[in-house]
């Protein structure tokens, strides 16, 4: 097996191994299982960084059979800025979760079960939900994505459950059961291809797919299915509810990967499997959603009362822009332009987005809730995480020079060459709307308050976790030269800029 | 509104239906998928059973991270139930002391384990483990294999529980956990072995084939059962146990 193929190998490995040890061991072992996965987990994505740089795009049979009969692991520019995302959110969260959980429980602390529960049963479905997704981005097989969006859905619903309350447990079965039917549609797709070609390799069905009847359908059900999973607007109904009440580094994980991951899975399949079989106008139909959802996610978070909920509800917005990508389809010459725009903006926006939370669970530890109303003077408590949430509000906002303005900017200008204003009006106004749902808590962070504050202690961990990820969101801006030579290795969406007019 | 709803609903899923069902109709009606060449090529494999070849060798990766996913729905689950019922996976520490949060599982109708249960049980363990392991060995050449014979071991399992529901919580909690995680280490450590030679992940080729399926099977039964009997207990609330922990508690059953 060539290097690339073990480093590939060990990125899948690496989480899950960790995540068997953190559950057989128990007790204390999960946050020491975390830190050697993570460090796996930089070591093999730079070498496998480094193989791509001299080699181009790497497959890797397992099983050395190859296609059709085995599976092969495949990773270009697209899998690699993934990985790239799934490190950088990863090790902030892992680090912002080692203040947040603690050790252990501290000797003042009085015994909670559900406390302890979610202290030892973090660590394991964190690694499952790591593993989970360096298997889904690694994946060249389409059976194989469905086997890695099983192991990343189940360890969110674990996740999602961690937090003792009543909602938490209505919201982790809702998401279940509407992540379940997102898979079974998606793994009907897979058997009415499997029925049309006899081959489940993505490279092999990008050669031999045609527009049939069953390819349309197909399509139509898995391209359903993972929106459900993705929570595109009108499918986002489980999302506020699941990630607005989740443990902080949770949300910021299911927020910033795990939906981001669900869209990675549709737009994979739309530049290899379907390459041939996507029409103009389905594409069209999903960026006139992803535009609905950035105007109906935003004004949604505007309305919030809860700091959580208007997060997760930016998320709902948020995700409107990747599909803003699927308007450029049958374009030959934007369509390129515009998907590097959307990967770059998928990129800041988990940053982003992942740093806003953790600074929200700083906020809603040392304050005990997460009104809006009541955090007035919270700046001067916790001036740190205020700052990133303002860096990551910045980034969601487009200001330069974050990474949100760079994949924006990229957007914009396929949009203005393809003479799609609407797009253009969408993105500019989706950015003005972010500021409406930003500002509100810095205002009242900044705000003097009257009454002295009752503030529990905030590990510094937590704090300079969830700066760090802002400020890598903003980093993102200012190296993006880098990452976007990173994403044209091996020339992730000729597919679709080659694509021909749809017959 | 309601009734809008719900029938705009069920227009759209018989319009789901209706297009996967045309989808499906127009299939091509003589179909052999990959079967030929499975065939072709099952010699390489050191199995006779195709089903086993392509479970364990062709795509020995998809089965890899199935056995994770059952490993993960095991703790999961777990991980949703109150620690007062420590016959899951919980350490049983502080047990006494949890105000009975959480999911706390559905009452199942049982009565209490009389004669005949206790004695059925006694009379069928042997053959059950017997069988299971015919199923195992026989999955090489004909249909069976570690999923039926995992799946007949944890019926065993749910039987005795049910007839003496502190066995669990009497088996130490790292034994539950490691044969939970067993067949995932067997599994993924006699993959990393062609790794280190210079081949691919899970590359099993020539005589050793066979021996090395088949132990990774064993392996995988045993864990396979574990997930099935824990999803059991997990979900079930068994009667003489709640009242243990009642008692612990001081409440009285």
């Amino acid at each position: 097996m060539s290097a690339s193929g073990a480093w590939m190998v060990s990125l899948v490995l690496a989480p899950l191994l960790a995540a068997s040890i953190a559950l057989v061991v128990g007790r204390r072992s999960g946050p020491y299982a975390a830190l050697a996965a993570a460090a796996a987990i930089v070591c093999s994505l730079a070498g496998l960084i480094g193989q791509l740089e001299r080699h181009g795009a790497a497959a890797s049979a397992v099983g050395g059979w190859g296609s059709p009969l085995g599976i092969q692991l495949h990773a270009d520019g697209l899998s690699v800025l993934m990985l790239l995302m799934s490190a950088l959110v990863g090790v902030g969260v892992t680090a912002y979760a080692w203040g947040y959980f603690g050790l252990a429980r501290r000797r003042d602390e009085p015994f909670n079960a559900a406390a302890s529960r979610a202290r030892e049963s973090f660590w394991p479905l964190w690694l499952f939900a790591w593993g989970g997704l360096h298997a889904l981005f690694l994946s060249g097989d389409i059976f194989n994505l469905y086997v890695a969006l099983e192991l990343l859905t189940l360890s969110a619903v674990g996740l999602i459950g961690l937090a003792n309350q009543r909602t938490a447990s209505f919201a982790a079965l809702r998401y279940l059961l509407a992540s379940l039917v997102g898979s079974l549609f998606y793994l009907l797709g897979v058997a009415l291809l499997y029925g049309e070609y006899a081959v489940l390799d993505c490279q092999r069905l990008l050669e031999l797919v045609q527009g049939t009847r069953a390819t349309t359908c197909a399509l139509a059900l898995m391209t359903l299915g993972l929106m459900l999973k993705t929570a595109l607007f009108p499918l986002h109904f489980w999302l506020p509810l699941a990630h607005g009440n989740s443990p902080a580094p949770v949300s910021a994980l299911l927020s910033s990967l795990v939906v981001t991951a669900c869209f990675y899975a549709i737009l994979r399949l739309w530049c290899t499997v379907f390459a041939n079989a996507g029409t103009p106008g389905a594409g069209m139909l999903l960026a006139l959603l992803g535009a609905a959802a950035i105007v109906y996610g935003s004004l949604q978070a505007i309305c919030q009362q809860r700091l959580k909920m208007l997060i997760a509800y930016s998320t709902v917005a948020q995700v409107g822009y990747l599909f803003l990508g699927f308007a450029f389809l049958g374009r030959s010459a934007s369509a390129v332009l515009a998907w590097q725009g959307v990967v770059y903006y998928a990129l800041s926006h988990a940053c982003a987005k992942g740093a806003m939370f953790l600074a929200a669970g700083s906020i809603m530890r040392s304050a005990g809730h997460d009104q809006l109303e009541g955090l007035a003077g919270i700046g001067k408590q916790l001036p740190v995480s205020v700052f990133a949430f303002g860096l990551a509000g910045m980034s969601l906002m487009g200001l330069p020079p974050s990474g949100g303005f760079v994949g924006k900017w990229l957007l914009l200008r396929a949009a203005l060459e393809a003479g799609l204003w609407w797009v253009a009006v969408t993105i500019l106004a989706g950015g003005l709307l972010a500021a409406g749902y930003t500002f509100p808590l810095l205002e009242r962070a900044l705000a003097n308050r009257a009454e002295p504050w009752v503030a529990r202690r905030v590990p510094r961990g937590m704090e300079l976790a969830s700066l760090v990820l802002a400020l890598c969101a903003v980093a993102l801006g200012l190296v993006a030269a880098q990452p976007l030579e990173l994403l044209e290795i091996g020339a992730p969406f000729q597919p679709l800029a080659s694509q021909e007019a749809n017959p | 509104m309601a009734i809008l709803k719900r029938t705009g609903f069920a227009v759209l899923v018989m319009l789901l239906g209706a297009g996967a069902g045309a989808a499906v109709l127009s299939l091509p009606p003589e179909w052999n998928g990959l079967s030929d060449t499975v065939a072709a090529r099952l010699d390489e494999s050191g199995v006779t059973n195709p089903v086993t070849a392509v479970l364990l060798n062709f795509r020995g990766y998809d089965t890899l991270l199935e056995i994770c996913v059952l490993m993960l729905a095991a703790f999961a689950v777990g991980s949703f139930v109150s620690e007062r019922r420590s016959a899951g996976l919980g350490t049983g520490r502080g047990a006494a002391e949890t105000s009975g949060q959480g999911h706390r599982g559905v009452e199942l109708p049982i009565a209490r384990p009389g004669r005949v249960l206790t004695g059925l049980v006694r009379l069928l363990a042997p053959w059950i483990i017997l069988v299971s392991g015919y199923l195992l060995w026989v999955g090489s050449h004909a249909p069976g294999g570690a999923f039926q014979a995992g799946a007949l071991l944890a019926s065993l399992g749910v039987l005795i529980v049910l007839c003496d529901h502190r066995l669990l919580p009497r088996t130490a909690s790292w034994l539950r956990r490691v044969l939970l995680a067993l067949g995932f280490w067997v599994f993924a450590g006699f993959g990393l072995v062609p790794l280190m030679f210079g081949q691919a992940l899970l590359q099993f080729s020539g005589p050793a084939a066979g021996w090395v399926i088949l132990g990774i099977e064993t392996a995988c039964t045993v864990s396979i059962a574990m997930v099935l009997l824990l999803l059991f207990v997990c979900n079930a609330r068994l009667p003489s146990l709640d009242a243990d922990a009642d008692r612990a508690r001081g409440t009285g059953a």
